[in-house]
């Protein structure tokens, strides 16, 4: 139901004057946030979000580079310190900024930081500017914000903020940055992305307040809901076309593949879909009970929400055939989200969550497949998983610290092959260039390719995955925080399953362990290397129906061999050529 | 000095000439012939001699701005090309940044993977790596691999190679020798190197520059030699000039070896067309808004000088491209672009167009979907026997038909729905501009819109009233205006150095060489084309960070041997940009000089100002009056509006708004409240008020 129905009615023009002019604040902050901040997790591989928000904690526009697990979180967020302010009896003032980061109160997990600008009109509360940026360090038990595989609880996960104040009425709380500075790894960075995050939200509160005043404020709330009533019709414009019925479907995800405990390993995600009308009712029961202590937990609001809201809005309003739609929380309100308290996916304080990123992808790649059975020429097959590492050491008494994303891969698609080497859905951040890397810190990229012959076999194949190698040019550490390494990315219609990725330290000639995709921080030697092979996507539709001009494409550009594409292709080809008649033979002998 | 400027646009190619001692200036317009555009060049340039009575053989210089390349891009039509890269790096250029390039689709296609400019079958390793900082060679060429690699890229069939290797910004002579070994095997080859072409860091964005010049290498050096050869078979002994995207002109050689030079070749010259316009009545501070059928571009000129893109924000057919571009900004607008409502009732307009055909329903050419020009006839501010001089008749019925339509689903009235398609299209228009000003610290109330081709003095003063801009421009010949500022340009050429020098411990010998050797790199280029050392204009810049961060602000450098003092203020500088580019500086953090650049301008003799146009009257000008539709306090009015021919203007004689002005080319409304002049400079002056 539309939420200001109370309200006057707005013309369309104004909606729309209003609407393009929101989104290109949210910009403007994604923009200079993003060229301001120091640490390449922010700035390169763009994992943050800017976005405004009414007074109630409704988003009414994001920031088009930022990535949709970062800005997707900022109204919940909004929630969150609102509901914990009313609690303290604390008021929000004109000149406050707020930072949050409370994974049980909206945040998305502990190292995303939010910094939030109040924007008042005649004294009045109408909407807050914000921005959340992945910090590189947050204080938790090991160096860096991710791989903290390890952490038994919230509490060892790193500084928890429950909405405090970083500015109060315009004065600095000078207290509250020294606890910053004090408990902060490589703090110079991170303390400078938090001032560049608010610079970036002042900017936003001050263009917002401009816009405010050229309409009026009650103009302004009109079209917000306007804006997010059309939204919402588009939605359910888009949903009604999914034919009615009930989706079920299950994956799994590695969780500590290594641990003799078999609660923490192996565990499903189901998501069970019902569409009826222009409601879709999205049911997380049957996954996994949550892990009490160890943090692959994710929170409902801030990862799951999100997860589950893209892969629905990617598939039916996929912007490559609709074009850009604007993102607000009308958006949201035809899709209902439901999991048991003390899942994985709805856990109970303080179960630790800072590990949730390639979990809650999972809950992203099974409402996917879920949705494939109901629209099966608007998904991919499965999608293969993604890692992060934290690199770390020591220059004299101080930290550097390094993250690094590797690449998944998508599943092969109706009429299209799967994307190679990419980000997942909900993520979608970038790498890091080889020369900035190696410019900049004690490590060195030593390869960097397309993994050959490793496929999901479809009419439609699964993307290649990607190898990259990193070597250690001084003593330092590292923690992984991955999936993927058990479970091969689902097939769909007739395709062949893709297969997983892998992960090796190398510590000489011979010394190659295989790690599992979750290992706590440890030391690394000089000349030691990690080499993280990535996954191949789930293939779609018959292998045997693939083109043959196609199989042997990939055999040209050497991604698969001839003896692949016989065996998984039934496509025969010699001396770089199609046998067309042993080919013909070879797929009806099947 | 005789010029012509020949720019060739999606309909027509148009052709300026001028005589700077005559101070005459002729303007001849011909189809153009997209199978080989040259073909219309060559006609134009004929046409004009022709009717004009002008000697082809006086002809001293010919400026060309083409779209050869640009098209072979989006088009995906360029060359079967090979790379030769470092082992262990073979699909840079197809993982690029692992970033999908839309956030919300699983249908998306990724431009560098759906449509590689080098199949990975062409792409071909060699043993070979430097490391950084100083580029010590931690693996030597193996030169027997590049060897293999080039006869088996000529085996395969390619017509153009790019050597791209890791770290070759620092020292380009592993690039360089493999380019000599592959020429030596193949040297019909269009060889280029990544070093050569853009010698940054950012191995993605370096390889496939190099890549795509590669992928258009071969198809813009023929376009260049095809026409250098039928110019001079109509006896044209002229110098050929190529509009480059940096805003100066190369010669066909240089292009012919740098192609990615030529890029954003068009819509450069329409930025310096209008820097050209407002100079003539002393505006420095101008934002270009060049209007047309399908798109908007826009481009900033600060003090006279045009803004440049930063390299990590050029894209070109969805590629990234690291190439000095002057900063222009395109968005879907123009008077093509299609109004609808989406499937949850919003009301949009663009950027879907309906193009030259069937385009919009008033063309009378079948177009039934209602467009921004269908707003324009149902005001009533489009004259349907003079549409392009008359050459066009508007169906007005038609155009009502199409908004009325449009008009019942929204529930507005037919006049409503009009008026607010004018409304969100120009409102797309002025965030656009704002993204470029208001978003980077400019405030665009300080600037002068200068709008023309088609359709900008259509939109110009109402999306200058959105934000607060003063002034509109609107030059003698709207449509011209890209022709003319090909005839404004310098040869222009840029070098870049990649520094990596902290504010804490820098070597000031090697930022000096740096510059040296930079010079004496653009000094040979000059000196390849007959300009002498003492006729090139030298400018300094940096690329200027806080270490830590990724991106990077353009900051002045002096000439001469740089010291500790000139250093310390090219750091305070870096502040002062920062602060008024991001609102925030951070006066204790390290500053890194990322790049050093250098560029070198060789002048050109140009167009001169214009005569001054016949002196009219208003009375003489008056063609007829009839009722527009504008937005006053009361809502949506008819006001009774003149109509008048420009040619016939009375000069530096304001008169008020509402007014239409017509001319061949374009059509300006001047809304009430505003007032018109008509300058000495033949531009049109209108001061924003109401």
């Amino acid at each position: 139901m539309p939420l200001h129905a109370d309200q006057q009615r707005i013309d369309p023009v104004t909606a729309n004057v209003i609407q393009g002019a929101l989104e290109n604040i949210a910009i403007e902050m994604g923009y200079k946030l993003m060229r301001m901040s120091y640490s390449s997790i922010i700035r390169e591989s763009e994992d943050f979000g800017a976005a405004l928000v009414d007074a109630e904690g409704h988003g009414l526009a994001e920031s088009a580079q930022s990535t949709p697990l970062q800005s997707g979180p900022i109204p919940g967020y909004i929630r969150g310190i609102r509901k914990i302010m009313a609690e303290r009896g604390e008021v929000v003032c004109p000149g406050d900024v707020i930072m949050h980061n409370d994974a049980y109160s909206g945040a998305s997990h502990g190292p995303d930081v939010a910094f939030i600008v109040p924007v008042f009109v005649d004294g009045e509360l109408v909407a807050y500017s914000a921005n959340t940026a992945h910090h590189l360090d947050i204080g938790a038990l090991s160096p860096g914000s991710c791989g903290i595989v390890d952490a038994l609880d919230a509490y060892a996960e790193g500084l928890q903020f429950k909405a405090i104040k970083v500015y109060d009425q315009g004065r600095k709380v000078e207290p509250v940055w020294t606890i910053l500075r004090d408990n902060i790894r490589a703090s110079d960075l991170v303390v400078g992305d938090m001032e560049a995050q608010i610079a970036a939200a002042r900017i936003g509160a001050d263009r917002l307040l401009e816009l405010i005043g050229r309409h009026g404020v009650g103009t302004f709330k009109a079209a917000c809901a306007e804006i997010m009533d059309i939204a919402e019709r588009l939605m359910r414009h888009a949903i009604t076309q999914v034919p009615d019925g009930v989706y079920r479907a299950e994956t799994a995800i590695d969780g500590f593949a290594d641990d003799p405990d078999p609660a923490r390993r192996n565990l499903p995600i189901v998501a069970t879909i019902t569409v009826a009308g222009s409601d879709l009712i999205v049911d997380l029961a049957g996954t996994a009970p949550q892990v009490p202590d160890r943090p692959i937990n994710m929170p409902l609001d801030g990862t799951v929400d999100v997860a589950v809201w893209l892969t629905v809005r990617s598939i039916l309003l996929d912007t490559a055939v609709h074009g850009h739609i604007p993102v607000n929380a009308g958006l949201l309100r035809p899709i209902t989200l439901r999991a048991p308290k003390g899942c994985l996916a709805n856990p109970v304080f303080p179960a630790p969550t800072i590990a949730r990123f390639c979990p809650g992808n999972q809950v992203a790649d099974t409402v996917m497949k879920a949705l494939a059975l109901a629209v099966p020429d608007q998904v991919a097959a499965g999608i293969g998983q993604l890692k992060v590492i934290a690199f770390s050491g020591l220059t004299g008494e101080s930290h550097w610290v390094h993250m690094e994303i590797f690449e998944g891969s998508y599943g092969g698609r109706a009429g299209m092959d799967g994307m190679d080497a990419v980000d997942t859905l909900y993520a979608n951040t970038r790498n890091n260039p080889i020369e900035d890397i190696e410019t900049h810190l004690p490590l060195t990229v030593d390869r960097y390719e397309l993994r050959e012959d490793v496929v999901g076999a479809g009419k439609w194949r699964g993307g290649f995955g990607s190898v990259r190698a990193f070597t250690f040019v001084q003593d330092g550490g590292a923690s992984v925080e991955g999936e993927g390494h058990v479970f091969r990315p689902w097939g769909f219609a007739g395709g062949a399953p893709g297969q997983p990725a892998r992960l090796d330290h190398v510590t000489g000639a011979d010394g190659t362990r295989a790690l599992p995709s979750k290992v706590p921080y440890f030391a690394i030697k000089a000349g030691e290397t990690f080499l993280a092979t990535g996954p191949a996507g789930g293939g779609y539709g018959d292998p045997f129906e693939r083109s043959p001009d196609a199989v042997l494409d990939d055999v040209l550009d050497d991604l698969i061999t001839p003896e692949t594409a016989r065996r998984d292709f039934g496509v025969v080809i010699t001396d770089g050529a199609i046998d067309h008649a042993a080919t013909t033979a070879l797929r009806a002998a099947r | 000095m005789k010029l012509v400027g020949v720019d060739v646009g999606g309909t027509f190619t148009d052709v300026v000439y001028t005589d700077t001692e005559a101070r005459t200036t002729r303007i001849h317009k011909v189809p153009t012939t997209p199978a080989d555009p040259s073909v219309g060049v060559v006609d134009g340039i004929h046409g004009l001699c022709d009717r004009f009575g002008i000697s082809a053989g006086e002809i001293d210089h010919v400026f060309h701005g083409t779209t050869i390349a640009t098209n072979a891009v989006l088009e995906y039509k360029g060359a079967t090309t090979g790379m030769v890269t470092t082992a262990g790096y073979r699909d840079i250029v197809h993982i690029g940044r692992h970033q999908r390039p839309q956030h919300y689709s699983i249908r998306q296609e990724i431009p560098w993977q759906d449509r590689p400019l080098v199949r990975r079958r062409h792409r071909k390793t060699v043993r070979e790596r430097l490391s950084p900082v100083k580029g010590d060679v931690r693996v030597p060429l193996d030169e027997a691999a590049v060897r293999e690699a080039a006869r088996g890229l000529k085996a395969a069939g390619v017509d153009s190679i790019a050597v791209c290797f890791l770290f070759s910004y620092i020292d380009p002579s592993h690039e360089e020798r493999a380019k000599a070994i592959i020429l030596e095997e193949f040297p019909e080859c269009f060889v280029t190197t990544s070093a050569a072409v853009s010698p940054q860091f950012r191995e993605f964005e370096r390889f496939t520059t190099a890549a795509m010049s590669a992928f258009i290498g071969p198809k813009v050096s023929r376009y260049v030699g095809a026409l250098e050869r039928m110019l001079a078979a109509r006896g044209l002994k002229a110098d050929l000039h190529i509009m480059s995207s940096n805003g100066g002109v190369a010669t066909a050689p240089v292009v012919a070896e740098r192609p990615v030079l030529t890029l954003l070749s068009g819509p450069a010259a329409g930025v310096l067309g209008g820097a050209w316009t407002g100079a003539l009545s002393q505006r420095r501070q101008l934002i270009t808004f060049d209007v047309g059928g399908t798109s908007a571009d826009i481009g900033i000129v600060d003090d006279g000088r045009f803004a440049e893109a930063t390299a990590r924000d050029t894209w070109i057919g969805g590629y990234p491209v690291m190439v000095p571009m002057i900063d222009i900004h395109t968005i879907g607008a123009g008077g093509g672009s299609i109004a609808h409502v989406d499937g949850g009732g919003a009301f949009k307009v663009g950027p879907h167009s309906a193009g030259a055909r069937p385009g919009p329903a008033a063309y009378g050419h079948g177009g039934d979907r209602p467009t921004v020009t269908d707003a324009n006839v149902v005001l009533g501010r489009l004259d349907k026997d003079r549409f392009l001089g008359g050459a066009m008749a508007l169906d007005e019925a038609a155009a009502h038909r199409v908004v009325g339509a449009l008009a019942d689903t929204l529930g507005l009235s037919p006049r409503e729905t009009a008026a607010g398609i004018l409304t969100i299209i120009n409102a797309n228009m002025a965030n656009a501009i704002r993204s470029r000003t208001v978003q980077k610290g400019i405030d665009p109330r300080r600037f002068a819109l200068v709008a023309f081709g088609g359709a900008g003095p259509l939109h110009g003063c109402e999306v200058a009233a959105m934000l607060g801009i003063p002034e509109v421009l609107v030059p003698a010949y709207p449509g011209i205006t890209s022709a003319v500022g090909l005839l404004t340009t310098d040869i222009k050429y840029d070098a870049i150095r990649t520094a990596f020098q902290l504010s804490t411990g820098y070597d000031l010998g090697l930022i000096n060489q740096g510059f040296d050797a930079m010079r004496a790199e653009i000094t040979a280029q000059f000196t390849a084309t007959g300009i002498a050392t003492e006729a090139i204009r030298f400018a300094r810049a940096a690329d200027v960070r806080y270490v830590g961060q990724g991106y990077e602000l353009r900051i002045g450098v002096p000439d001469g041997g740089l010291d500790d003092a000139a250093l310390a203020a090219v750091f305070a500088r870096f502040h002062a940009a920062h602060k008024a580019e991001y609102g925030h500086s951070f006066e204790a953090s390290v500053i890194e000089l990322v790049n050093l650049r250098l560029t070198g301008t060789g002048a050109m003799p140009k167009i001169g100002e214009p005569a001054g146009p016949p002196a009219g009257t208003l009375e003489a000008a008056r063609v007829r009056s009839g009722p527009c539709v504008f937005r006053g306090p009361s809502g949506l009015t008819d006001v009774d509006t003149v109509f008048y021919d420009r040619d016939r203007l009375p000069v530096d004689t304001p008169f008020a708004g509402p007014a239409i002005i017509l001319q061949t080319d374009s059509t300006t409304v001047v809304p009430p409240g505003c007032t018109v002049t008509a300058d000495r400079a033949g531009n049109l002056l209108i001061q924003i008020g109401g």
